[in-house]
């Protein structure tokens, strides 16, 4: 057990190696993004607010607001961040899984890697987990990082602003909640998105070549196909669309904790206020990995998972 | 004791190519087999039926195992290096070492140290940097360091120059060979392996052709360099195969009368290119050959 563990590591470890763009240099790149842009907000901002008189009045009058209010607006500006690093992050892990069992076929290095006593689901299980465990991770230590420079750079021009930096921004960023939230969240997610993981990895296992295009195209087709049946024969829209079901499963799954859209409706009904909670909130993601959508999505994606073992075990370099 | 390779009735076709036809096969511990045969003969299907990559019809059993249900078993005792480079092209020397370590429990990094010591490789460079030679000490390396019961080398020489392939051989026999394991190699550069083979077997259209130890094979088969006034008498005893050179017949018998081949000429070991040419090659061609030597004599 203990000796599987260290094994599945250090195959995870190789995924970083293979993809190091995936994993290691697009939240680094990310962070840079974020930080010269701010850089560059805050230098144009200079020329036309000289000495920032303006930003400084504006994080004055931020710090006398009402501290839900703060909370909200500080850790809300905070956590749009960290949507911005989730999203490129999906998206990078939709062609890093779409290649994880295609490039050493094509390479003709699965040879080398099937010469290693490894079975090919352990194989399988480490391109997975990369995704949902590796991926968020390191992802993660980009948007701390991020979320710290930025606070850093607010606080420099709150001192200059003479107001109390701790009470008016890092208190009501409230990080530590933040993080946590978004660790939880984003192992959940993984979890959700597992059967389009699976689909991804499926196709890499045995498309002979372009295993993105097929993973695209083979669900655009059913989907299409269900479309135009349903209309010509019945003459209304299909009630179960392949297509419209992996959408709608992405579409739910691009932050790590959704927006509690339900709150914002009784909110305006009930005229109450949105809080942080809005998009921090430990119980709606609890929710969400104990729902019967989360657990059919896992047991197709083991399914799949099972087929694309079946193709590696079949593999070779041709 | 277990056979290293034990295969009964081995079948694989590819749509209506047959690259395996029923092939029944042993290899003992502790020999050096050489399988050789023409491009598209079976070897390679044969060699990845013995590695578990691919499927087949009938019984192989590999050190007691089911290549085709156990391999990830199977591969803590044997390595294979093949014909091409296969070490991933993106990885760094180092992390190919720390992967193997960790994943082989049968790998020792300080004999891989020892030997890449001797090589240029830095553990710092990428595989895609290094040259073909470079990349085949590498895995050469890593394979030397693996205390496995069964080498599987498929033309693992393809591409080098002499003296990368007279230092791999060399290293193979003197540092790695012992009476414990055994190596199976597939060559078409077969006079740079044959001194080094215990066993040779050839393989065409999917059939052993010829599946002997060195030993016997010398016994059996006689190469004689007839003088020219008896080349008729030669013929008449029924050789396996006559070709000419510098105008000297040379013709190779089977199980014949050893002291009467002595009075034709000089008797020596047939080598095993001359055995392949004379067991392997197209009957036609060579029945036109024949019919040049007879018009030449004309």
């Amino acid at each position: 057990m203990k000796d599987s563990i260290s094994r599945l590591a250090i195959l995870v470890r190789r995924e970083m190696w293979e993809s190091p763009v995936a994993f290691k240099w697009t939240p680094v790149i990310l962070f840079g993004f974020i930080l010269l842009s701010s850089l560059l907000a805050l230098i144009i901002g200079m020329r036309i607010d000289g000495d920032l008189v303006f930003t400084r009045d504006g994080l004055r009058m931020f710090a006398e607001l009402d501290p839900d209010q703060r909370r909200l607006f500080a850790s809300g500006a905070l956590f749009s961040i960290s949507a911005l690093f989730h999203q490129v992050m999906y998206l990078v892990l939709i062609f890093y899984l779409a290649g994880s069992l295609y490039d050493d076929r094509r390479d003709r290095s699965i040879l080398f890697w099937k010469s290693l006593p490894v079975s090919d689901t352990m194989t399988v299980a480490s391109k997975v987990l990369a995704a949902c465990i590796l991926a968020p991770l390191l992802y993660l230590a980009g948007i701390v990082i991020t979320q710290i420079t930025l606070l850093l750079i607010a606080t420099v021009i709150g001192l200059f602003a003479d107001i109390n930096v701790f009470s008016a921004l890092w208190v009501p960023a409230n990080l530590p909640k933040q993080w946590t939230l978004m660790l939880y969240g984003s192992l959940v997610q993984g979890l959700w998105l597992l059967p389009i993981y699976a689909w991804l990895v499926f196709c890499s296992s045995w498309a002979p070549r372009l295993p993105i295009l097929i993973a695209v195209l083979v669900p655009l087709m059913i989907g299409m196909l269900q479309h135009f049946w349903s209309f010509f024969s019945n003459f209304k829209l299909p009630e179960v669309n392949l297509l419209l079901i992996m959408l709608d499963r992405i579409g739910k799954g691009v932050t790590p904790a959704s927006i509690e859209w339900e709150q914002i409706v009784t909110s305006e009904g009930a005229n109450i206020r949105p809080s942080e909670e809005l998009f921090m909130n430990f119980s709606s993601v609890t929710r969400h990995l104990f729902s019967m959508e989360m657990w059919i999505g896992v047991a197709i994606g083991l399914a799949l998972l099972t087929g694309a073992v079946w193709f590696r075990r079949r593999a070779t370099d041709n | 004791m277990t056979a290293t390779i034990h295969a009964r009735d081995l079948a694989r076709r590819y749509g209506s190519t047959v690259a395996l036809d029923h092939v029944d096969l042993d290899v003992p511990a502790g020999r050096i087999v050489g399988l050789i045969g023409p491009n598209g003969a079976g070897k390679t299907t044969a060699l990845k039926a013995i590695l578990g990559l691919t499927r087949f019809d009938g019984t192989l059993e590999v050190l007691g195992l089911d290549p085709s249900k156990d391999r990830d078993d199977l591969m803590q005792d044997v390595c294979f290096i093949a014909d091409v480079a296969v070490l991933p092209r993106w990885a760094r020397v180092w992390q190919i070492i720390e992967l193997t370590e960790k994943l082989h429990p049968r790998f020792d990094r300080a004999i891989c140290m020892k030997y890449l010591a001797r090589t240029k490789i830095k553990h710092k460079s990428k595989i895609r940097a290094l040259s073909k030679g470079m990349i085949v000490q590498l895995h050469l390396a890593l394979v030397m360091a693996i205390d496995a019961k069964l080498l599987v080398l498929d033309e693992p020489t393809l591409g080098l120059d002499i003296l990368f392939r007279k230092q791999f051989y060399s290293n193979l026999l003197n540092e790695y060979f012992d009476e414990q394991r055994t190596i199976l190699i597939t060559t078409h550069q077969v006079e740079e392996v044959e001194h080094i083979l215990t066993d040779l077997i050839f393989i065409k259209d999917g059939k052993l052709i010829l599946n002997d130890t060195m030993d016997d094979i010398y016994e059996r088969y006689t190469e004689v360099m007839v003088k020219p006034g008896d080349v008729d008498e030669a013929r008449s005893m029924n050789p396996l195969h006559e070709r000419v050179l510098f105008g000297r017949h040379i013709f190779l018998f089977e199980r014949a009368d050893v002291s009467r081949l002595d009075e034709l000429g000089e008797i020596h070991k047939p080598s095993v290119s001359d055995l392949f040419v004379a067991l392997m090659g197209d009957r036609a061609a060579d029945a036109e050959a024949h019919a040049d030597i007879e018009g030449v004599r004309a």
